[in-house]
């Protein structure tokens, strides 16, 4: 027996571990001898009679060992473990150990490991689950900020729309010849229809990217696919024709027969058009890009085929249809094209893919499946009731000819809190017209002010504003109403229209909300509707505006897009006001005032490192430079807000001298306009960095 | 001589090892080498003309395999609670496992360390978060275990909390 016991412990040692019995009072005596390293370790603990003091040996034991006595005084079966810790013996170098609290034949029993043989491999373990952590950290980092500036981007799109629209709208009211009618029309109608494929875009991307997915895009409503890809021929021809490429409808497809799929008209466009687009990108000159479509099953099968040099070798399909991916040897805008198709064809339970073709040249191919108990003319009937795929002129000569002017039912008094002067004057100056009295503020600590002093019907209430946004403000109107009893109309008016946006405005106490850019009716509606108290709480009143089915070319497109050299100002803001002087005069006068302000405050923000002041400063200065067309200033502007939203403020100083000097240029433009006194809107910094925090006088 | 037991606590790689061997030893190694378990190293220092030694329990930043327990800050006078401010959850995961430390009623000295002030234009954490941390009543300092900025101030701001100094 004790030969067997003697076995055991030199096994034990040679593995690493010491074993003590607990003879209590903190003292231990060693089984079967101390290893060396425990020796090498400890030694300075050990008693004449070998016993030893362990809770004095090491800081972790003494710890540790509350928990053991709790262990052996409990009669609990099992275990107590210690955590791996790591002390330094005389020599300097780590040991790592291990603690087992047990009992054994009756003895309180004490085991510590030396990790010494298996410790690195733990190590190397871990570091790799670690680093692997880390990177998903990383990674998911880059996406948010990606999806921030995506979110910037698209934003930043819509925001000189809501200048756009309310002009437009200010001229319809006004006696128009015919001709100008026509162009007013086409004015709104296009600006409608860049609404809604931001809106679309927006929310396609916001679902997809925070893994949520609404109902409508689970339960995908139905499509003509050969009538989708008919606009897209019509639409992108003019494009292939300038590059001298031909673009056609497969001569073997029956377009008039029944293509019904699962889908909409909208999205299915923007799929085409995104692979038409890259078609365009890749073809050479004299060659032939086709649209084709194959009844497959329950399925319809779409192709684009175009006679270029075929995929790209070092990049598969997967990584082509990826967020953000770009060709290398002529890549598109965004990245976002292919990976826009991906997503959408696949919510509407399809495929898509692309391969090189045997004949030469690129395939790009998607299936939808059939849409269930849907024909031509029923969708033909659900759209016309619905007026969601209406050819553009039928439905805008509707929109042009409704009665505009008419009175509202009663006259409303309005508190408009806008930050951006030129938004919150346009909706001042339309609200005026339609006959309501209006009040205008710039922030929600103004507007409570406002409440304090007078009534109000409704509050139009800006969401993104200085000092007190509108989320907050009202959040302190719905907490003061709880002692007053009364209910204050709060309507929101913004950019944010994502689903979270919304829960958040619920959640805040609003009543409804008109999205930016506004469409005049959607405004008046949505007040005067809420006002008459026929709804409590929608969580929409406004209605999707009218999608146009005929789509402008990219030419067309990029031209709408196209930044306002500086020099035309003047005649780039009469264009937009109608050519109306008088509004074009106080836009300016209002916005030389204000600007240096605001550049002074983006300043202020960058010299005090101060994100989400920089963000805040950054989005005013934006929203009013947008309205002169001066891209410089609202690009620069643009990329501090989105340094500022992300936290990340390196380049920041590139960015404001850019705006700086663009400011500059605005302001000798405007001052044309209207002559301001001898206040100098920028005053350059010059070799000095923002942060710097001294302004000297140029 | 008066013992302190200090611990270092903290997510993952927010540099606590690193800012121990910068106090410790003075060193600093761009390697990322991830803790397994608690590493406890002493140190003495002198602080408000007393003597104190330092016993510093390094803490692994918990994941799925390690998970920290109460049992470690047991007897600790004053902890250092780090985050990256190039990493916005380490400081949310470090203020949760605060809170488990005063949950268990533990009422000692702390302060938040913002480490890696060499990357401080890569900062997550903004000025108005930290702000918003010091008036809820923390003590903040920003540390670089990179080019040792604060890190010896840090532990002798400890200590000299610890002395009620």
């Amino acid at each position: 027996m004790m030969a067997a016991n003697s076995i055991l412990e030199s096994f034990l040692a040679a593995q690493g571990y010491a074993l003590f019995e607990y003879t209590g009072n903190g003292v231990f005596h060693p089984i079967g001898g101390y290893p060396k390293w425990c020796q090498n370790l400890w030694k300075g603990a050990l008693a004449r009679d070998k016993s030893i003091r362990l809770g004095e040996a090491s800081p972790l034991l003494e710890n540790f060992l509350i928990d053991a006595e709790g262990f052996w005084n409990s009669n609990r079966e099992g275990s107590a473990n210690s955590p791996v810790w790591i002390e330094r013996d005389p020599s300097g170098r780590d040991v790592q150990l291990e603690a087992t609290a047990l009992h054994v034949d009756g003895k309180n029993v004490l085991l510590i490991r030396n990790l010494a043989s298996t410790y690195a491999e733990r190590q190397k373990l871990y570091q790799a689950a670690r680093d692997s952590l880390l990177e998903h950290e990383r990674l998911l980092r880059e996406i948010q900020k990606k999806e921030i500036l995506l979110h910037c981007i698209i934003h930043d799109l819509s925001q000189p729309l809501t200048a756009m629209r309310g002009c437009f709208n200010l001229m319809s009211l006004q006696n128009l010849s015919a001709d100008l009618r026509r162009m007013v029309e086409t004015g709104e109608r296009e600006s409608n229809r860049q609404e809604q494929m931001i809106r679309g875009i927006l929310q396609a991307f916001s679902a997809d990217l925070a893994g949520q997915q609404t109902a409508t895009e689970t339960a995908p409503s139905a499509a003509d696919i050969g009538a989708a890809a008919q606009r897209a021929v019509q639409e992108f021809s003019p494009a292939f024709a300038e590059k001298q490429i031909k673009l056609q409808i497969d001569p073997a497809v029956d377009v008039s027969r029944d293509w019904i799929v699962a889908g909409d008209d909208s999205r299915l466009g923007r799929v085409f058009g995104n692979l038409l687009e890259n078609a365009l990108r890749y073809s050479p000159p004299n060659t032939t890009v086709t649209i084709g479509l194959e009844e497959k099953g329950k399925q319809v099968l779409a192709f684009v085929d175009d006679q270029g040099p075929g995929l790209p070798k070092d990049q598969s399909p997967d990584q082509m249809f990826a967020l953000f991916a770009k060709g290398k040897d002529k890549p598109g805008k965004a990245g976002l094209g292919l990976y826009f198709c991906k997503i959408t064809v696949e919510r509407w339970g399809g495929t898509i893919e692309a391969e090189t073709r045997t004949k030469g040249g690129t395939r790009f191919w998607f299936r939808l499946p059939r849409a269930a108990k849907t024909s031509r003319d029923d969708l033909n009937k659900k759209t016309q009731r619905g007026q969601d795929a209406l050819p553009a002129p039928q439905k805008a000569s509707k929109a042009v000819t409704r009665p505009r002017l008419d009175k509202p039912a009663r006259s409303l008094r309005v508190l408009v809190a806008e930050d951006t002067d030129e938004n919150r004057e346009l909706v001042s100056e339309l609200l005026k017209k339609r006959g309501h009295s209006v009040v205008a503020v710039s922030d929600g600590r103004q507007a409570l002010d406002e409440l304090e002093k007078n009534q109000y019907d409704v509050v139009l209430m800006d969401e993104q504003m200085p000092r007190m946004d509108g989320l907050d403000a009202t959040r302190a109107i719905r907490q003061k109403e709880k002692s007053t009893g009364k209910h204050q109309l709060v309507v929101a008016l913004t950019g944010n229209v994502t689903e979270e946006d919304k829960q958040q405005r619920v959640e805040a106490g609003m009543d409804g909300f008109v999205p930016k850019p506004f469409e005049m009716h959607a405004l008046f509606d949505t007040l005067e509707f809420l006002a008459a108290g026929t709804q409590v709480i929608p969580a929409s009143p406004m209605p999707p505006p009218p999608l146009a089915a005929k789509q402008r070319s990219p030419e067309q497109a990029t031209q709408a897009q196209s930044p306002v050299p500086i020099e035309d100002v003047g005649a780039h803001l009469l264009r937009t006001t109608g050519g109306n002087e008088k509004l074009v005069k106080s836009l300016t006068k209002s916005f030389l005032a204000d600007a240096p302000k605001r550049l002074a405050a983006i300043r202020a923000a960058l010299a005090a490192k101060n994100a989400a002041k920089l963000d805040t400063a950054a989005h005013a200065l934006k929203g009013s430079v947008a309205i002169f067309g001066a891209q410089t200033a609202v690009a620069a502007a643009k990329n501090l807000e989105a340094m500022g939203r992300s936290h990340n403020l390196s380049g920041a100083d590139v960015q404001f001298r850019l705006l700086e000097a663009a400011m500059q240029q605005l302001q000798i433009e405007l001052n044309k306009i209207a002559p301001q006194s001898k206040t100098k809107m920028v005053t350059r910094t010059k070799a000095k960095p923002p942060n710097s925090g001294k302004r000297r006088k140029k | 001589m008066l013992e302190k037991k200090i611990c270092m606590l903290g997510t993952l790689a927010v540099g606590k090892t690193s800012l121990v061997r910068r106090f410790i030893e003075g060193i600093y190694s761009e390697d990322y080498q991830t803790s397994i378990g608690v590493k406890v190293d002493k140190k003495s220092v002198r602080e408000a003309g007393q003597e104190v030694k330092l016993v510093l329990w390094d803490i692994f930043g918990e994941d799925r395999f390690q998970k920290v327990q109460a049992s470690y800050w047991r007897g600790m006078f004053g902890y250092l609670l780090v985050v990256d401010g190039t990493r916005r959850n380490t400081l949310d995961e470090a203020l949760a496992l605060n809170q488990r430390v005063t949950d268990t009623g533990l009422k000692v000295p702390a302060i938040l360390l913002v480490n890696k002030a060499d990357l401080a234009d890569q900062w997550e954490i903004g000025d108005d978060r930290l702000a918003q941390l010091t008036q809820s009543g923390w003590e903040i300092m920003r540390t670089s275990a990179k080019t040792g900025e604060n890190v010896d101030a840090a532990f002798s701001r400890l200590t000299s909390k610890m002395l009620g100094k």
